[in-house]
């Protein structure tokens, strides 16, 4: 067939050139549908990755697990069944784990009670506890909480020595005292009770007590909600049988209430925001197709049936949606992450699902748009669309 | 002849000057929703973070020195120091007293129940107070402990009669009694002593599960401690402290006059405590880190969110309603043509133009502005079940939002027409 | 047989009467020119005659087919199969080039044919100007487009809207001259127009007056043409 061209040929060359050549036109439509596909896509991305970056910031309350010897008068745990314990916690859920050893020491003869811990861990499972001073760093070195530092009239880069007294087994005789100088680093203040006592690392207290270290207590700060814990809890007392967990009920409870509500808000707010919006992208489509009038009727005149002139003009408003779609999505993905990013300092997982209902979201909002003006322009006379104004 | 030919536009082209009006006014309520909402998003969602309990803890003055130092009894220690109830009011005094939503008064003691000695807490379940401000506020610890599951029974209700005689047990004391909802247990103070119905079991996961909570009047009778209290727990709307006011409020008396007049009109967890230490004699009031620090965390987070979603909202009403100001300027080519050939200068063409879209830009934004107003309550309720308090800002906000992004539209496609040639317009594009 | 038969055709807007009994024929091969004032109702003809319009009550047959009963749906086909239109505004796609333009015509009627489409450019003398955008061509040059595209399908009647009432004196011959072309090769014309000279160059001028026929002259001269429309 010399020359000869198939309709769908002669189809996709009118659709392409009208996009195509009229540059500004187009560039207004397809601006609108970009704008759309981006809040669609930006919003959508966000919402679905509210409850994870919100739950991050949750776990600034703290341990919502604690560990406890399963039967007190057997001692401590061991560092091998907490992170027995800890292994059933998958390892993007575990904020921290901190095992604390509590020992009653005296300064002066006066009694006190010090906390041998995992310093690093601890900043990750109390975020909230600020400092005065420094974190120890090195041996030698304790945190003091506020309450204990005025009983004892401490300061920042005091020295201090603390007193280890090595009791006989009915535990009442004192047969051996280990003092050992600490240097005051910091001072703790969380308006809690933690004030009351004096943190050293675990090395220390061993050192101090002469005894490999067990635990009486562990904080574990899990990014997961209220069932979850429940269930890891459910997962850790019946394979782990020397600890027992405990979910720490006032922060789960109040957690899950505040993310349901933070995450309805992203919704609400999305859903108007998107509503609204299609509509605007909506009407700008409109206002471009109903500015085609003249030539819809002179498409009749020469003899195009209303479905070809439906088809012509929603083949082009889809072309534009698909367009539009594909670069919203992506320009969406790019604001979730800019949000993400700038908001929780982290980034945001690529939902590939959002992409095809983008798209999809886009055809339909272009579709409808083009349907209504189009079919208002075919219902015209040619012959008075031709006429003029 | 330019008023008529307004009139004429806005008249008689009313299918399109509708929908120019109602792009502005979707546009102008997605404005005006958005920054409702973003404007009181942190107020709301401290409100639900109230859920947590007490940021603020106050002591007596003595008892942060040396409370707990030998880790005696309370009863025992003579020394021990109290706050005074008679000025629990005063907390509503404060200069931040709007933001104060609920306290407790604590009083602590060991007494002996059914034989078994355990640790005894006298304090407000839901007290009615009313305020000489004329507010009225049920304070105390049912709501301030929203966490405590109640596995029997239920919760003390001191409007209720009779429940001033009634007590609740954590579920770790109740199971080592044996006793539970309905049961009378006995209770032994060190001033007096009688037998008490339990109204409810709690379990709140953490060491109240071991205590007793009875109302504060049986509690101080009990142990003669009338109209005396170990501690009060509030709870405050709070901004999140920063790292200057925190060096405030070690030292006030350090400031100048115009730092100090910031910080304590600011309504930080450090000024607050500031301020109630100066109603309630012989005080400290001290933030609760872990629930200050991350609420502060939260809320920072949750607002920079709402700016952020509120900016891209802001954006995509911009480009919805220049998009379609420039559509339907674009649209109206030939009429410019005309216009100019018949000999209208540039300027009073843009000046027709810009009016008639300033008027219908008008009436669409201040039905937009209702209709957001609207949303913005939807929101609200549905999300917080309260409604969206409208800041002042949000007005001039959203009018310059308007009439910039109109303005804006029209003129770039008023150009783009006016540079066409008019013979070519007419004749045919 | 006539291939177009108006009989006894009235339109109505309202009080209005824009066809007013009006009959006409017109034969296969035959160069009509229908003449009259502004308001004469001779637009009003045209559309019906262009299939764009149905008469209030009379009869138009075309080929022997009655349209003036067809749907609208029916008219579209009738008119993308028999009739090639040139309008006094062109009304070219303005992102169309001009063959594609004349392609267009093709696309709604059968199939799109470029070689084609560049023969039926080649006759109006712009094969050269193809690839030139409405926006770029002259009036002249796109009421030669127009006049391609209406006759790309071959229709049994080219119907033209005052086809130079926007064209110079030059484009104007030159259109003229192709009008002449096409009769001569055996094409109906039928020419709308208020314009005596190009009244002339028609085999029959038909005059309409207030929506009746009040001249129907064989073989018009140039000064008796001219006086009728006074």
């Amino acid at each position: 067939m010399t020359g000869k061209t198939s309709k769908q040929a002669m189809y996709l060359r009118m659709i392409t050139a009208s996009v195509a050549r009229r540059k500004s036109r187009m560039l207004i439509a397809l601006l609108a549908v970009v704008v759309g596909a981006t809040i669609l896509s930006g919003l959508v991305t966000i919402y679905y990755d509210i409850p994870r970056q919100m739950g991050m910031e949750f776990r600034n309350y703290g341990a919502n697990m604690i560990l406890v010897p399963a039967d007190s008068t057997q001692g401590g745990m061991t560092r091998e069944s907490i992170d027995e314990a800890a292994s059933h916690i998958r390892s993007d859920e575990l904020v921290g784990v901190s095992p604390y050893h509590y020992e009653n020491l005296t300064i002066n003869a006066t009694p006190m009670v010090a906390a041998g811990t995992d310093l690093e861990a601890v900043r990750a499972t109390s975020p909230y506890w600020y400092v005065e001073g420094a974190w120890p760093s090195k041996p030698g070195e304790v945190l003091v909480g506020l309450q204990e530092a005025e009983t004892f009239s401490l300061k920042v880069g005091d020295k201090v020595t603390i007193t280890y007294t090595v009791t006989g087994d009915d535990g009442r005789d004192a047969i051996e005292e280990n003092p050992v100088e600490f240097t005051v680093s910091g001072l703790l203040d969380t308006g809690g009770s933690e004030e009351k006592y004096f943190f050293i690392s675990q090395e220390d207290m061993e050192s101090l007590t002469g005894k490999e270290l067990t635990y009486n207590v562990a904080e574990l700060s899990i990014q997961a909600n209220a069932e979850r814990l429940q269930e890891i809890a459910d997962d850790i007392s019946s394979s782990v049988p020397t600890v027992s967990p405990q979910v720490v009920k006032r922060l789960t409870t109040s957690e899950s209430t505040v993310l349901t509500k933070l995450q309805a808000l992203v919704l609400l707010v999305t859903i108007v925001v998107l509503a609204l919006t299609m509509i605007c992208v909506a009407t700008t489509m409109t206002a471009v197709v109903t500015e085609r009038r003249k030539e819809i009727g002179l498409r009749k005149a020469l003899g195009a049936s209303d479905r070809s002139i439906m088809m012509e003009f929603m083949g082009e408003g889809l072309l534009q949606g698909a367009i539009g779609g594909l670069f919203g999505a992506g320009l969406g993905f790019a604001f979730a992450q800019l949000v993400s990013t700038n908001v929780f300092n982290s980034s945001i997982t690529f939902r590939p699902i959002l992409v095809p209902i983008t798209v999809l979201a886009a055809l339909l909002v272009t579709g409808l748009a083009c349907t209504i003006p189009v079919r208002n322009a075919t219902n015209v006379d040619p012959a008075l669309v031709l006429k003029g104004e | 002849m330019f008023f008529r030919m307004i009139r004429g536009m806005l008249t008689r082209q009313t299918g399109k000057m509708a929908m120019i009006a109602f792009t502005i006014a979707l546009g102008a309520s997605l404005a005006t929703a958005m920054l409702a909402v973003m404007f009181d998003v942190s107020d709301k969602v401290n409100q639900e973070l109230k859920t947590y309990g007490s940021n603020i803890t106050v002591v007596p003055k003595e008892s942060s020195v040396i409370s707990d130092l030998y880790e005696v009894d309370g009863q025992a220690d003579i020394t021990k120091a109290y706050l005074r109830e008679d000025e629990l009011g005063k907390i509503k005094t404060i200069f931040w007293t709007f933001n104060i939503v609920d306290f407790a008064p604590m009083l602590d003691a060991r007494m002996t129940v059914n034989g078994t000695e355990a640790p005894v807490v006298g304090s407000w379940f839901n007290h009615h107070l009313d305020l000489p401000t004329g507010e009225q506020l049920d304070a105390g610890i049912t709501s301030m402990r929203s966490w405590w599951e109640i596995v029997d029974g239920r919760w003390l209700d001191e409007a209720k009669s009779g429940d001033d005689q009634r007590v609740m047990l954590g579920h770790n004391l109740a199971e080592k009694l044996g006793v539970g909802a309905g049961d009378t247990i006995s209770i032994k103070g060190s001033a007096s002593s009688g037998s008490y119905e339990v109204a409810g079991v709690f379990d709140a996961g953490g060491d109240e599960d071991d205590q007793l909570f009875a109302p504060l009047d049986l509690v101080q009778e009990l142990s003669d401690t009338d109209g005396k209290l170990s501690s009060i727990e509030v709870s405050a709307l709070t901004t999140p402290d920063d790292e200057t006011s925190r060096q405030a409020a070690k030292d006030p008396s350090k400031l100048t006059i115009a730092q100090y007049e910031t910080w304590y009109c600011t309504a930080y967890a450090s000024s607050i405590c500031y301020q109630i230490q100066e109603v309630i004699t012989d005080s400290v009031a001290s933030p609760v880190r872990q629930v200050a620090d991350a609420e502060g965390a939260i809320l920072d987070k949750t607002e920079l969110l709402m700016v952020l979603i509120t900016i891209l909202a802001l954006l995509g009403s911009a480009l919805g309603i220049s998009n379609l100001v420039t559509a339907s300027v674009m649209e109206r080519g030939q009429e410019i043509g005309l216009l100019k050939a018949i000999g209208a200068t540039d300027r009073a063409i843009s000046g027709l133009v810009l009016t008639e879209i300033v008027c219908v830009a008008i009436v669409g934004g201040i039905v937009g502005f209702g209709v957001g107003l609207g949303f913005a309550q939807i929101i609200g309720q549905t999300v917080f079940g309260s409604s969206i308090a409208l800041k002042p800002m949000v007005v001039p906000l959203v009018v310059v939002l308007v009439i910039a992004v109109t303005l804006l539209g029209s003129i770039s496609a008023i150009r783009t027409a006016l540079r066409l040639d008019p013979v070519e317009v007419l004749h045919d594009r | 047989m006539s291939l177009l038969e108006m009989k006894n055709v009235y339109k109505t807007y309202g009080d209005l009467n824009a066809l007013d009994d009006v009959s006409i024929n017109i034969e296969a091969g035959e160069w009509v020119a229908i003449m009259g004032p502004s308001g004469s109702g001779k637009s009003t003809a045209m559309n019906i005659i262009g299939c764009m319009d149905k008469p209030t009550s009379g009869q138009v047959l075309l080929d022997g087919q009655d349209i003036s009963k067809l749907s609208r749906r029916e008219l579209t086909e009738i008119r993308r199969d028999k009739i090639g239109l040139i309008f006094q505004q062109f009304h070219l796609i303005s992102y169309l080039t001009a063959v594609e333009n004349v392609m267009v015509a093709q696309y709604y009627h059968s199939l799109p044919d470029e070689a084609e489409a560049m023969e039926a450019l080649e006759r109006v003398g712009l094969a050269d100007r193809a690839k030139h955008l409405p926006s770029q061509l002259s009036g002249g040059e796109q009421q030669r487009v127009c006049v391609a595209r209406a006759l790309i399908n071959h229709p049994e009647i080219i119907l033209a809207d005052e086809p130079t009432g926007n064209l110079d004196e030059k484009n104007e011959r030159i259109v003229l001259d192709l009008f002449r072309q096409l009769h001569a090769e055996g094409t109906t014309l039928v020419v709308v127009t208020h314009d005596a000279e190009v009244g002339a160059t028609a085999q029959r001028v038909i005059t309409l007056e207030y929506g009746k026929v009040t001249s129907e002259d064989g073989d018009i001269s140039f000064g008796k043409g001219s006086s009728a429309i006074k």
